[in-house]
């Protein structure tokens, strides 16, 4: 920068400088120091307050790797990387007013360090001169970039009619009392107010008094140093202010901003603001693997799951306070899509309710009254939990960490163990535990699938083999699903690898009974499967599985079974580069590619089935929803086994039409058993049939290494 | 205030499945065993009336089997009944439902419960008789297919509804202790969770044998029952025949399948 333009820069001027509280008399500056003391005094009251708020719940074992955990969260917080995605408006908007925020606080903090530190204990001063000068432009900058963010808020909140900056409530009917939850609103434009007359009083201050020391040489001569408060200053001299009547508006201003910003500081425990702490904390706290691995609780215990607040622990409560309502969960949610009674922001922002009226009284109110559950005001409705379907949307987008799935899971396992759900799902986890399988079919079928191969499938339970394949409930007993595990077999021979399976010996994998909220279930599955898996021997297992595949790669590990674990896609990608699998022809369809949540948003599998794609010839057109923002097919969290309602939209069907917008699209492609059959049934009830067709990507490589005639190439 | 519940452990065949070397039950490789669906109403009748009651009513469950059997009695325990009971030795082997009905009575007169719960029948052999036969020979009252009941805990007095074929209802007040057989669908049964079955194991499963009961050899097994199964087998699939040709012809051919069955 030509800092020329700025007047005559100095070296070591020590008039150059502010003179703090010029002109007040020593009992006015005492009773300013009274009230910031006061304002610091209300802060760190709210901020213990908040603090006994956390202490209140469980306890959490995530203190570990505490440097590692804080560096991270620097990284994320000063990238912004979280604020920004899907949303470039506001991670924008939101640097601007962090990063002036940040400056203005250092800015302040620095003169008060040298005010009342080093100048008033040793007599060191340092804010004056070049130091000063630089200081002054770069608050000037700071206070710009804090109101313009400021400005794109209001404007965001006004004009653009975002839906996920509509606070009213999925989960509760108009009339409700916490259906509209305008407090939220009028504490928004309260904080955007407060922010703007803070910036704008500052910048006004700073021009009046250039007026009224407008004859000082040191103050006028490097006025452009602060730009902003010189232009200001320019056009009031203009309009012919006096030094008098600037030095009568500064003292009057001084206070009005001095007030409004101790205000400010007293108040930022208790409002939205607190989300500069509580943000931070919690991504400072966070779980890469939250919704991948649930919380593995002590079936023994007295209590299981969360009923009442103070079950949460202080890390899930911090969470519900770290909630800055920008609503992209609830945007991203397929349950709320489709009309459900669920908003994961909802959920939050009630339990935070509900934590803040609990937990921030002195005593602690009765045990009854702590209990989330049930229709009352903060309560989460039974409805609420059981439309969730685990599929991570809400947790993969959430800016500040919040972990949804597992407080929603933790909810979901009181609700199990009172037995509130609905009796379809209740006649399932009772058949799951009878027979091992959600079919209701004996063990010994498990496996009769192979039969209709024209080779043996290897027994591992007792030889040893390379390769252990996890086949999984749906792919082993759905009739639909057992073509394609059938064809994933025979890739498997056709390749020479070395595979078996545990015949009768495989049960559920228990990724879903875990997130229906049935731990102990859950957990006799698990251990089953880890024994059956450790009395056999193998090198490494595949599975056609996502949600197999989730819950053994994440969850076994935590009840002893650790495996290495590939999905089947990056198993034949990696055939298919080692030239062990050579196809008959390419497939030339033009195709879109459904992430199932399990493979993708869990386990960020999303490059090897496109690769598979592109090796066989197929022209991939990507939906809007892909990758990471992948739409859930409503299957997750055991949803498939609870009844859709009626005359609703499904999210499946959802996905259809998404799908169908695709021109030309011939094949929408799945990877994942409960994806196949939960679209095929969408494409039929969604009426698009016939336009495409719904394939496993097993199925398209079979198609690929056959020899068809043309015509039959056409039929797909 | 006590509520004996009687459960039993039944079984439920594979598609395809094969029957005893000996030929008189099912080959039990093939069985997925469960609690009778029945006993899941009967216990959460009693449950209803423990928790109305606010917890003076002790509510046991009884069951006549082996070791097996234990698991059902856990999923009872974990819906919160206070104790289980067991009798099993091997004379009980052979049992028909009226020596099982004896063993129960026999319970029944040392626990001396103010009222008896069964299910209506067991969902494996569907005799629908131990119930009844455990209040003949306690000399009690009895209700059987109750589908609604009134009962407070230490009333002399209990009113219910049986249901009757037809949809047609009876409306029956009998006097207390009483045996009544409890149909589906009188409540909604709860859930017992894997945790809370796990947590069960914890509360007592007394095992009992006949002759610790009072019982000599020739009241339980076969020497006790009136009855023995000589076989179980799957009756051979039933024939159609589609039958074709002119009207003359189809008569002719109708004429004589007639013949064939009279054994002309
Ligand atoms: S996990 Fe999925 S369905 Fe459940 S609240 Fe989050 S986004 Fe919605
Ligand atoms: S939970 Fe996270 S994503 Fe949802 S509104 Fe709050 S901050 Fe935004």
């Amino acid at each position: 920068m030509d800092v020329a333009l700025l007047g005559p820069a100095v070296s070591d001027q020590k008039e150059v400088t502010r003179i703090l509280f010029e002109g007040f008399a020593p009992s006015t500056i005492e009773f300013f120091y009274l009230l910031g003391l006061s304002a610091i005094g209300i802060f760190c009251w709210g901020f213990y307050v908040q603090i006994r708020k956390y202490r209140r719940g469980a306890s959490a074992g995530s203190w570990n790797e505490l440097w590692s955990r804080a560096r991270q969260m620097a990284q994320l917080v000063l990238s912004h990387r979280t604020i920004a995605r899907r949303d470039r408006g506001a991670g924008i908007a939101h640097r601007f007013i962090f990063y002036g925020f940040l400056v203005l606080f250092i800015g302040t903090a620095t003169i008060t360090v040298e005010y009342d530190g080093t100048s008033r204990f040793f007599g060191y001063k340092f804010w004056y001169g070049d130091f000063y000068l630089w200081f002054s432009l770069a608050m000037d900058l700071a206070g710009l970039s804090l109101l313009s963010g400021m400005l794109y808020m209001m404007y965001r909140r006004k004009w653009m009619k975002l839906p996920k900056l509509d606070y009213k409530r999925v989960d509760r009917q108009p009339g409700d009392a916490d259906y509209d939850r305008s407090f939220y609103r009028r504490e928004d434009w309260a904080f955007l107010w407060t922010m703007i007359f803070i910036g704008v009083t500052g910048f006004v201050l700073e021009a009046v008094r250039l007026v009224w020391l407008g004859s000082d040489p040191h103050v006028w001569n490097y006025r452009w140093w602060s730009p902003v408060g010189a232009l200001l200053a320019q056009v009031m001299a203009s309009t012919g202010l006096s030094a008098e009547g600037a030095g009568l508006l500064r003292t009057n201003l001084w206070w009005f901003h001095g007030l409004l910003a101790l205000t400010f500081i007293s108040l930022i425990p208790f409002t939205k603001v607190k989300h500069i702490f509580t943000a931070t904390g919690s991504l400072m706290f966070r779980d890469p693997l939250a919704a991948q691995r649930l919380p593995k609780v002590d079936l023994t215990g007295e209590k299981i799951g969360y009923n009442t607040i103070t079950d949460f622990t202080w890390k899930h409560l911090l969470n519900l306070d770290a909630c800055t309502k920008c609503g992209r969960c609830q945007e991203a949610c397929p349950a709320n899509a489709v009309g459900a009674p669920l908003s994961p922001r909802d959920v939050i922002l009630s339990l935070r309710e509900f934590a803040n009226n609990a937990l921030q009284s002195n005593a602690l109110p009765d045990e009854v009254k702590l209990n989330v559950h049930g229709k009352g005001v903060g309560q989460v409705f039974m409805e609420t939990l059981w439309s969730c379907r685990t599929c991570m949307a809400c947790v993969e987008i959430c800016p500040v960490a919040i972990e949804h799935v597992p407080i929603i899971v933790q909810l979901r396992r009181k609700l199990v163990e009172e037995g509130e759900m609905d009796p379809l799902l209740q006649k399932t986890l009772q058949t799951i535990h009878k027979t091992g399988n959600s079919f209701g079919e004996s063990k010994r079928k498990r496996a009769t699938w192979t039969k209709a191969l024209d080779f043996p499938v290897k027994d591992a339970r007792t030889d040893p083999v390379d390769l252990m394949w996890f086949v999984g409930d749906y792919a082993s007993f759905d009739p639909r699903n057992q073509k394609v595990t059938q064809g994933f077999a025979r890739l498997l021979h056709n390749t020479g690898i070395d595979f078996g399976i545990l015949y009768e010996d495989e049960m559920n994998a228990g990724n879903d009974v875990r997130r229906v909220g049935e731990e102990g279930l859950y957990e006799l599955l698990a251990e089953n499967n880890i024994a059956s898996l450790n009395k056999s021997t193998f090198k490494s297992i595949v599975t056609t599985d996502p949600h197999s595949f989730n819950t053994i790669k994440n969850e076994y590990p935590d009840f002893g079974g650790k495996y290495e674990i590939e999905h089947y896609t990056t198993v034949v990608k990696r055939l298919m580069d080692q030239g062990r699998i050579k196809l008959d022809h390419l497939l030339n369809y033009r195709v879109t590619y459904h992430d199932p949540c399990h493979l993708g948003r869990f386990n960020k599998g999303f490059d090897a089935p496109r690769e598979i794609l592109k090796t066989l010839g197929c022209e991939l057109v990507e939906m809007a929803r892909n990758r990471d923002n992948s739409f859930c097919c409503g299957a997750g969290g055991g949803r498939i086994w609870i009844p859709d309602p009626v005359g609703t939209e499904k999210p499946s069907q959802n996905r259809m039409r998404e799908a169908c917008a695709i021109e030309g699209l011939q094949v929408f492609v799945v990877a994942c058993p409960k994806d196949l059959t939960m679209f095929e049934d969408a494409l039929k009830t969604s009426g698009y049939e016939g336009k495409f067709v719904v394939r496993e990507l097993i199925e398209l490589i079979e198609e690929a290494l056959t020899t068809v005639t043309e015509e039959e190439a056409v039929a797909v | 205030m006590k509520i004996l519940v009687t459960v039993k452990q039944v079984a439920a065949v594979d598609d395809d499945f094969e029957i005893r070397t000996d030929g008189r039950d099912v080959d039990p490789d093939f069985l997925i065993h469960d609690l009778n669906e029945w006993d899941n109403f009967s216990l959460e009748e009693a449950m209803k009336i423990k928790e109305a009651a606010g917890g003076e009513v002790e509510v046991v469950v009884v069951s006549v089997g082996p070791e097996s059997v234990d698991e059902e009695l856990r999923k009872c325990l974990a819906k919160g009944a206070d104790r289980a009971i067991r009798v099993w030795d091997d004379s009980v082997e052979g049992s028909d439902p009226i020596a099982i009905a004896r063993i129960i009575a026999a319970v029944a007169k040392n626990e001396a419960p103010d009222m008896l719960f069964a299910g209506v029948q067991a969902s494996d052999h569907s005799y629908a008789a131990t119930g009844i036969a455990t209040a003949s020979f306690l000399g009690w009252p009895h209700a059987a297919v109750v589908s609604l009941l009134n009962y407070t805990p230490g009333s002399k007095m209990a009113t219910l509804q049986r249901e009757l074929e037809g949809g047609t209802y009876a409306e029956v007040e009998l006097e207390c202790p009483a045996v009544l057989t409890i149909q589906l669908g009188i409540n909604v049964p709860r859930y017992a969770s894997l945790r809370g079955i796990k947590q069960a194991a914890a509360k007592p499963i007394d095992v009992l044998t006949p002759s610790a009961l009072g019982l000599a050899a020739t009241d339980v097994g076969e020497a006790g029952s009136l009855s023995r199964v000589r076989r179980m087998y799957v009756p051979a699939k039933g024939q159609a025949e589609l039958i074709e040709g002119t009207p003359a012809e189809q008569v002719a051919r109708l004429v004589k399948i007639i013949q064939e069955f009279k054994g002309v």
